[in-house]
């Protein structure tokens, strides 16, 4: 019978406990769906890792002899070593003209269990006898090509063709970028390409000696001694770099990406199954009390504390098994598309998803685990309830005067309604603290949605429209004399400005700080390089010191004034300590660079006029001509046309609009169901005092304004508290997101706090007209028959 | 003279499933201006049903109901809205007054919406409260209670005053005090008093007393010389 009555509760109910449920659902959907993904992810990352043999430091050196390389392996802690020759070549297909490059990998066909093993997926091994490549399957795939097709690359200046024998990938290139001031893999423009070293080093002017060495340490060998033992080996060879795999680009993002989820895995679900808990423990407890009588009577016939409790219980467990089961299936239903996504991007085998008892279990506890306690939280005043007392109504409540009446000119501005509303708020604090969330909550969540749309517009924007302003930019493979190559491209036609730029990796040291990263050499009177402050203005690079980006400012610990320690390979003296001071700080959020004037900074190196790469301002009908005359040059590594650039930025660009949408309707669902849940329960709860309204002759809306001006004073104050909350949550954001690639701005922008603001507001108005929509139904006969 | 309330004909019919129940069945009946009207009968025998329907707070199933020259059977929620806004009072057993208002704040509740109102301090002093006037309903006897929101109902101005046991609830002296006011509602502004009583005695103060009884008028008797409140004892 009891039975009946919880289905009857429900019904009447319907619309405040399905709001219950939809926040418990989409929890649990980005709980599932995002740690099922996360598993996925790493679960192939290791066994590829493991499998393939992944390394664990990576050396770049500027020229070493395969016989030096096989020493190292000697060196205290070091398992296995291995000499690589690596370098970027221009691909010609024909009938494109827009850049494409492949990376050359080195390997020996020969080895067994090399590191950095290809996982050869279609075609057969590498012969050392032919111009034969395997080459990655995603740029294979994005380019439709064909096994045992043979493509043109431009290697040392001339032509040469590749067949293609097979399909592979390599753990090191599971997010492969060329460089790293790009975002996401391009996989159309960017391939990698595994090629025998006897066949490479034919195609090279270095013939014997190789550029890059990986390297496995033995269990339990620390990285930083073995990197020691390692520099005074390397250093004749031209030691450029030496890092770890944690420092690996691949590596770096697919961690972080599993950091994220991690992070969005956990949080969220938390968040919204607390939000559902606390919706649920207000509806069960004012349940509870409007049906003490109910209560006292089944308690007067004899039913045990149990049975009422889990009667009252049972709406708690159906909502739990409900939300969960349907959350559970539709995360699960939700990781399949998410995986595919994922795929596109991280190229591992056995990234899919199938479907998991495991997670759906999890999902179902999950719910019930919070539907319970929080029901149970809301029913457990059954306990101490006395029959005899249970049947007595309750104690009336008090009308009671608030704090905010001492103001006289507030209160004297309010109607009899509003002043209703007000002295309500004091009297159902907890309720009203409830709203005040929910509505913080939403407007925060929409606030930074919408701020890191604006942000990461600006980020990628301004970088290319405001900083980068050059048309093509021309880079070097090595360093060539400024004065030369510039009058050189000058003469060429359609350029009508040259600027050089000097790209010098450096590392920065301040106190036990440190960081890798490029000093760019910029002329004083640069027009195609804009570096800016805060507030947009041009700031000249500096003469006698460094400007240095925020992030790195933090991350060196050091400030206007700091002395650093600069180190390069390339500064003519390197065992020499030298140092700059830093003359300022200034955003940026692409890329993680120190800047200062070319010519000091060739000074400070003593290398001469060295330049790496030319930026130009030219006609856009020249570009082709440029590329054409260059692509075989051995001299030049890469010209990047900038609205290329531009393009493929904006297209990329898509999937995080899509992620943004969600994020900001997963704010307006939350903010229409807290609201609506309110607005239902303070309706059912006063229904006496608004139907004694109506019968005075208020119309249904008047009645409504009591509640809904109640919702919108909350709500006005809880907007505000929204503001520097969603500033917590940008600021939170940008430093789980920013890494050396790009850096998260924190600054929110006033365009995002108004749409916030509309947005919040108009899903508060929207519900308040559902639940207008209850008080048109309510029987004022019924109502007033019963005594309160 | 122009009744204020005509009904003709008048029927409420529930469904249950599958019985009918029946609460009123073919009245007829008018009320006048300055009149006070007790009606009487057994519970169940449709007092309540009858005062709501002339009220605007429900609807009859059949025949026709005229608030003076207003057909009120063929009103839609938001006329009938307006018709309790502007031209009924009621009054209940239980006061139903807002918790977390004061007694003051109450009636200017009623007050305020109403076209023609009548002055709030006025009222409350009529009733006797006029010192009580900031106390919430809690700070307030039953007794009080009920004169606020008799006073509530009054300050609206109304041409009918709908009374469902407003005593129910109080003790002698109490109602006593109550009925001294509708009387002198309907006497001193020619209004209109109807009350739903148990007690029998009281119908010694009406001018007309109306019988229900299984949904129907039983009878209608005339009361030529009603007792002064106070002279009524029980
Ligand atoms: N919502 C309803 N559904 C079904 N029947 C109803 C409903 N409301 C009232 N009734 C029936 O209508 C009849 C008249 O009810 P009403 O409340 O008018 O009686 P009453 O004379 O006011 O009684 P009392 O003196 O006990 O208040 C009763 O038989 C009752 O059962
Ligand atoms: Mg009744």
């Amino acid at each position: 019978m009891l039975w009946k009555k919880m289905i009857r509760d429900l019904k009447e109910n319907k619309g405040a406990y399905l709001a219950t449920i939809i926040i418990i659902v989409i929890g649990l959907m980005v709980f599932t769906s995002f740690s099922m993904v996360m598993d996925n992810l790493r679960l192939s990352q290791q066994s590829f890792y493991k499998n393939q043999n992944f390394a664990d430091g990576f050396i770049e050196v500027q020229a070493m002899p395969p016989s030096e390389i096989e020493k190292l392996q000697d060196i205290q802690g070091i398992n296995d070593v291995q000499g690589r020759l690596v370098k970027d070549v221009k691909v010609l297909f024909p009938n494109r003209d827009e850049n494409v490059y492949l990376r050359l990998v080195s390997v020996d066909p020969a080895k067994k269990n090399p590191i950095n093993g290809v996982q050869l997926k279609q075609g057969i091994p590498l012969s050392n006898k032919e111009m034969n490549i395997l080459i990655d399957n995603k740029f294979f795939e994005a380019n439709n090509l064909k096994l045992n097709e043979e493509i043109e690359i431009i290697a040392d200046g001339k032509k040469r063709a590749l067949r293609i024998i097979g399909v592979g990938r390599s753990p090191e290139f599971i997010y492969a970028l060329r460089t790293s001031s790009d975002l996401y893999p391009s996989p159309e423009s960017f391939g990698i390409a595994y090629i025998p070293f006897e066949v490479m080093k034919t195609l090279f002017p270095e013939r014997e000696t190789m550029n890059n060495i990986v390297f496995t340490l033995r269990p339990g060998a620390d990285y930083d001694n073995v990197k020691e033992r390692l520099k005074p080996e390397l250093k004749p060879y031209g030691l450029k770099s030496i890092y770890p795999r944690k420092d690996q680009t691949s590596h770096l993002l697919l961690t972080q990406e599993l950091k994220g989820l991690e992070a969005t895995a956990r949080v969220l679900p938390l968040l919204f199954l607390s939000i559902a808990g606390m919706i649920l423990y207000i509806m069960l407890k004012r349940m509870v009390e409007q049906q003490r009588g109910q209560i006292g009577i089944l308690k007067a016939f004899g039913y045990t504390h149990k049975e009422i409790l889990s009667h009252y219980m049972s709406y708690a467990l159906t909502i739990g098994i409900l939300g969960g089961i349907i959350g559970g299936i539709l995360g699960i239903a939700l990781s399949f598309p998410f995986t595919t996504l994922y795929q596109t991007y991280f190229n591992m085998p056995g990234l899919t998803s199938k479907f998991s008892p495991l997670y759906l279990v999890l999902s179902i506890l999950l719910s019930l685990g919070f539907s319970l306690f929080a029901g149970y939280q809301g029913c457990k005043g059954i306990l101490i309830l006395q029959p005899a007392e249970a049947m007595r109504p309750p104690a009336p409540p008090i009308g009671k005067k608030t704090w905010l009446e001492k103001i006289t000119i507030f209160w004297n501005m309010l109607t009899v309604q509003g002043k209703m509303a007000v002295r309500n708020m004091s009297r159902n604090k907890s309720r009203s603290i409830f709203i005040f969330l929910g509505i913080m909550f939403t407007f925060s969540l929409l606030g930074l949605t919408w701020s890191m749309n604006d942000l990461s517009q600006r980020m990628l924007f301004d970088q290319y429209e405001k900083v980068e302003t050059y048309d093509v930019k021309v880079s070097l493979s090595n360093p060539l004399n400024q004065k030369k190559v510039s009058r050189e491209l000058n003469h060429f036609p359609g350029v009508t400005r040259v600027e050089a730029m000097a790209e010098i990796p450096v590392t920065l040291k301040n106190k036990w700080y440190k960081k890798d990263v490029v000093l760019l050499g910029i002329p004083e009177d640069s027009t195609l390089y804009n570096i800016l402050d805060k507030n947009y203005n041009k700031v000249d690079p500096p003469k006698n010191g460094l400007l240095i980006s925020e992030r790195l400012a933090k991350l060196l610990g050091a400030e206007v004034g700091t002395k650093l320690n600069v180190e390069s390979l390339m500064i003519k003296d390197p065992d020499k300590a030298k140092q700059l001071e830093v003359v300022g700080v200034i955003p940026q959020y692409l890329g993680l660079n120190a800047y200062m004037d070319i010519n000091s900074l060739q000074e400070f190196l003593g290398q001469g006029e060295l330049a790496t790469s030319f930026m130009l301002r030219m006609d856009e009908e020249s570009i082709a001509l440029l590329q054409n005359e260059f692509r075989k040059s051995a001299a030049v590594s890469g010209i990047d046309d900038q609205t290329e650039r531009l393009a493929q930025t904006k297209e990329l660009m898509a999937s995080f609009y899509g992620m943004i949408f969600i994020l900001a309707l997963i704010g307006i669902i939350t903010g229409f169901a807290i609201i609506y849940n309110s607005s239902v329960i303070t309706l059912s709860e006063r229904s006496h005092e608004l139907a004694s309204m109506m019968v005075l002759g208020m119309t249904p809306a008047e009645v409504l304004s009591v509640i809904t001006f109640e919702q919108w004073f909350i709500g006005i104050f809880a907007m505000l508290a929204g503001i520097p909350m969603s500033q917590i949550l940008l600021i939170g954001m940008s430093q789980s997101i920013s890494n050396d690639v790009y850096t998260m701005p924190t600054n929110i922008t006033a365009s995002s706090f108004l749409i916030a603001f509309f947005v919040t507001a108009a899903s508060i108005w929207i519900a308040q007209r559902f639940a207008g929509k209850k008080i048109q139904k309510l029987s004022l006969v019924d109502v007033l028959k019963s005594r309160e | 003279m122009q009744p204020i309330i005509t009904a003709k004909n008048l029927w409420k019919t529930y469904q249950m499933g599958e019985v009918t129940v029946v609460a009123l069945k073919d009245i007829h009946l008018k009320l006048y201006e300055g009149e006070l009207v007790v009606i009487l009968g057994p519970s169940g025998s449709g007092k309540s049903t009858l005062l709501n329907i002339i009220g605007g707070m429900d609807k009859a199933s059949n025949g026709e109901l005229y608030y003076r020259d207003t057909p009120l059977h063929k009103a839609d929620d938001k006329q009938l809205t307006f018709y309790r806004r502007n031209d009924v009072g009621f009054v209940f057993q239980f006061y139903n007054l807002m918790p977390n208002l004061t007694a003051y704040e109450n009636v200017y509740l009623s007050a305020q919406i109403s076209q023609s109102p009548l002055p709030v301090e006025e009222m409350l002093e009529k009733v006797g409260l006029s010192d009580r006037a900031n106390h919430f309903p809690s700070q307030l006897s039953g007794g009080q209670q009920q004169r606020v929101a008799l006073a509530r109902a009054l300050a609206k101005n109304p041409a009918i005053l709908l009374c469902d046991e407003p005593t129910g609830a109080l003790d002698f002296q109490a109602s006593i005090q109550v009925l001294k006011l509708f009387k002198d509602f309907s006497e001193t502004y020619r209004k209109t008093v109807a009350i739903i009583t148990h007690n029998a005695a009281i119908a010694q103060i009406a001018n007309r007393v109306f019988y229900l009884k299984d949904g129907m008028l039983d009878k209608v008797e005339r009361n030529e010389n009603p007792l002064p409140p106070e002279r009524v004892t029980w």
